[in-house]
């Protein structure tokens, strides 16, 4: 099995606190790979830091075979990213916007214009596709981030939260996108923190918590003898039967 | 009922003070802030309160007092637009869950206005002119009435223009224009410094014809009215407070129809999508076209429509292209000038070339993701470079060849033109290279222009940076002042045209060349230093 991603004794600090604690991780290429965690279990540093958009303290990431840090001419053409919590070029109209990404990336404008008007087609933004980026809602705004992501047809696709606040109809057309992506041999790497969302989507799963990865593999590995994906993550970051029990017995029904 | 009403208006009142009085105790340097601007504002209110009083029986009294009640007025009606959030009462879509009637709200409403600093600053200036005009008892009473007429007038406008504004106000175009306003602000000021200048010289009587049409204008009509009795013209005076109080009747009728919309429609912050969602094509420009192919032609369109469409942007630019203009143009009118004043142009437009990646905000990762080698980064940096000089080159040379023309100094203009080119190039290369080394943030809400935290990045980086070009400018001025200074030097002054602009030409390149390596192996810095707020 060829990685798509290797990351090696990954470290990152923010003054005291440890976002990224020593990662090793293989990611396996043509899969769709879901990196799962709470808030704050250091899923976005990860990510930022194997884009080589934050720079790591320690440790070496290469994206199919090319050191990020060092060889990024070979790295950044071969992949797309959507960052989570990072503007667009707003003040540009959502065609505007993928005009002037794939230019920048050295595509050939009117194959930049071709594939534009296909993306935004099909991730049914062709309405507003005249409309200022920063009248988009949230969901619009996922998705002509993904075209951007997707216009220069990358190798690898990291996606931070790409489902986060999308109403269920862009989520449907995203994963429709991303699905077909995927069948044609490409990679996709995505954090999230809905279980249900990662267990319907992926095939292989990396699970971090704390800023460590506690456990990576295909679905079945992960979610072992557990009953869902759900609880097999409880279980594994430690939040398990943390009942509510006798706390709160006021609330709901009976005596007010 | 007049109970209930009178209910309704302590409860406002009531409201409204207490909305003061915890916007204060959220923080202590707010407290201060508050204390010390209302203890500068009184010992303003009594200072002026003291000038009017002694402006009596000046021949130009009655001038200054109504064209001082006519500029309150003014302030009032605009205030509202630059300073939205500055009164949560004024927004009254707040208080739309709660069952009250138009009627009882707008009476209430009006009363709450008359809570605070501005409204006692109104009544303190309305008072000192009714002193200043006054003159026998029947003017002082009155006085008592044309304050009270001209005090709701100034607060039911201020109310009207909130109420029909607030659709903008909660829009997004709305805050965009806010941010503009804030330098209306700075190049009015300019403006009536240098109108100031003009009338200190040639005395109040210029303002007379003007003072005779604004007494016909409320409320500065009702103070009219006083000087009108004053002078026993009681006719006059009726007519004056009638045609006040038609306004005061007229502002309410107006405010409070927008109210009842307002109070009965959905919200505008989501009404603006829907009504923005048939928008015209933006197509590309003419402009557009004539751009080079490639990296460099894409990132000068993005930096050329930014120019246009993003208001910190924007704002920043007619800033810089207003003084430019103004200080060479206006030093020159006044005589005072001199053509070296032109430079100013070429300094003021440089400065867009600072921070060039804090302008982007965090959109600055989709520039870092297509920057792989120096290459890129010099070739990003040039397509910024040339953007600005596509507005910069034309503007200070227009610039330069006006103030040439008021000043009649047309044998100087090659050396001037040449000066500002050396100068433009030099604070380009300055301004691509603290770009690359001392990148900061520039929140896109509000006012502020630098992050918290950031400010002596900010100092270093522009200040820095000027100081920079000037010396870098260093040979070009040496060089001027050896021509003038030796014996047939006048005769060459012309070289320093070509000189200058090959000097600043040849800056430019070396500036974009140190610059680049430095951008593209600090993309992940520069990147968290311009992600901030």
């Amino acid at each position: 099995m060829t990685s798509a991603v290797s990351v090696r004794g990954l470290w990152k600090r923010f003054g005291q606190q440890v976002a990224v604690a020593g990662i090793d991780l293989e990611l396996p290429a043509g899969k769709f790979i879901g990196l799962v965690g709470p808030n704050g279990a250091g899923k976005t540093t990860t990510l930022s830091m194997v884009t080589g958009l934050l720079r790591p303290d320690g440790g070496s990431v290469s994206v199919v075979g090319h050191d990020v840090w060092r060889d990024p001419v070979e790295v950044k053409a071969r992949i797309g990213v959507l960052p989570e919590g990072l503007r667009l070029f707003e003040r540009l109209s959502g065609r505007e916007l993928l005009a002037y990404s794939g230019r920048l990336r050295g595509l050939p404008g009117a194959e930049v214009d071709k594939r534009a008007t296909q993306l935004l087609d099909v991730l049914d933004l062709a309405g507003a596709q005249h409309k200022l980026v920063v009248d988009y809602s949230t969901g619009m705004r996922k998705k002509i981030g993904l075209a951007a992501a997707l216009l220069h047809n990358p190798e690898v696709l990291f996606l931070d939260e790409p489902f986060e606040g999308v109403d269920p109809v862009s989520a449907q057309t995203i994963r429709g996108v991303l699905e077909r992506y995927t069948a044609s041999g490409a990679t996709v790497v995505f954090s999230s923190h809905v279980m249900e969302l990662v267990e319907s989507l992926c095939d292989w799963v990396a699970v971090m918590a704390a800023g460590r990865i506690r456990a990576h593999g295909t679905l079945a590995e992960v979610r072992g003898d557990a009953a869902s994906l759900q609880q097999a993550f409880l279980e594994l970051v430690g939040a398990h039967g943390r009942d509510a029990g006798t706390d709160l017995d006021w609330l709901g029904g009976g005596a007010r | 009922m007049s109970t209930d009403v009178a209910g309704v208006t302590g409860v406002v009142v009531r409201l409204k003070l207490s909305l003061l009085r915890n916007g204060l105790r959220q923080s202590g340097g707010r407290r201060a802030a508050y204390i010390a601007s209302a203890i500068v504002v009184l010992l303003f209110a009594a200072l002026q309160l003291l000038g009017l009083i002694m402006l009596r029986d000046n021949a130009h009294a009655d001038t200054v007092v109504v064209i001082l009640v006519a500029v309150l007025a003014l302030g009032w009606a605009v205030m509202p637009l630059f300073f939205p959030g500055g009164d949560e009462t004024l927004d009254p879509t707040r208080l739309v869950m709660l069952p009250l009637r138009p009627r009882p709200l707008v009476r209430a409403l009006l009363a709450a206005s008359l809570v605070g600093i501005g409204p006692l600053f109104t009544l303190c200036l309305f008072i000192g002119s009714v002193i200043a005009v006054a003159h026998g008892g029947l003017a002082y009473a009155v006085g008592v009435l044309a304050v009270v007429l001209a005090l709701l007038v100034c607060v039911a406008l201020a109310r009207a223009v909130a109420a029909a504004n607030i659709r903008l106000l909660t829009s997004r175009k709305g805050r965009d224009l806010a941010v503009l306003s804030g330098l209306v602000i700075a190049i009015g000021a300019q403006v009536v410094n240098f109108g100031a200048q003009r009338l200190g010289s040639s005395g109040l009587t210029q303002l007379d014809p003007a003072a005779d049409v604004l007494r016909w204008v409320p409320p500065a009509s009702a103070i009219g009215a006083v000087r009108s009795v004053s002078e026993g013209a009681y006719g006059i005076a009726v007519l004056q407070l009638a045609l006040t109080t038609a306004a005061l009747v007229a502002l309410i009728a107006v405010w409070s129809r927008h109210l009842t919309r307002l109070m009965t429609s959905p919200d505008g912050s989501t009404l603006q999508a829907v009504a923005e969602a048939a928008v015209r094509e933006r197509n590309s420009t003419g402009l557009a076209r004539l751009l080079p192919a490639g990296r460099t032609g894409t990132v000068m369109e993005r930096s050329l429509r930014y120019v246009w469409r993003d208001p910190k942007t924007k704002a920043a630019w007619v800033t810089s292209l207003a003084i430019g203009l103004i200080v060479p143009l206006f030093n020159a009118l006044q005589g005072t000038g001199s053509i070296y004043f032109a430079c100013f142009a070429a300094g003021m437009l440089g400065i867009q070339m600072y921070n060039q990646f804090g302008q982007d905000t965090s959109a600055f990762w989709m520039v870092a993701m297509t920057i792989s080698s120096p290459r890129d980064a010099y070739v990003e940096l040039r397509g910024r470079a040339l953007a600005l000089l596509l507005i910069t080159l034309p503007y200070a040379t227009l610039v330069t060849a006006l103030t040439t023309a008021l000043l009649g100094d047309w044998p100087k203009l090659p050396e001037a033109l040449g000066l500002s080119f050396a100068l433009l190039g030099a604070m380009l290369a300055t301004g691509a290279w603290t770009s690359a080394r001392f990148p900061y943030s520039i929140p896109q809400e509000g006012y502020k222009n630098v992050a918290p935290g950031q400010t002596g990045l900010a100092w270093i980086s522009i200040f820095g940076g000027m100081i920079a070009a000037a010396l870098l400018c260093a040979p070009v001025i040496a060089l001027t002042i050896w021509l003038h200074v030796s014996e047939d030097g006048d005769a060459w002054t012309w070289l320093l045209l070509p000189a200058g602009a090959a000097y600043g030409a040849a800056t430019t390149w070396l500036g974009l060349r140190l610059a680049a390596p430095r951008t593209a192996v600090r993309l992940p810095e520069i990147l968290t230093a311009v992600s901030k707020g």
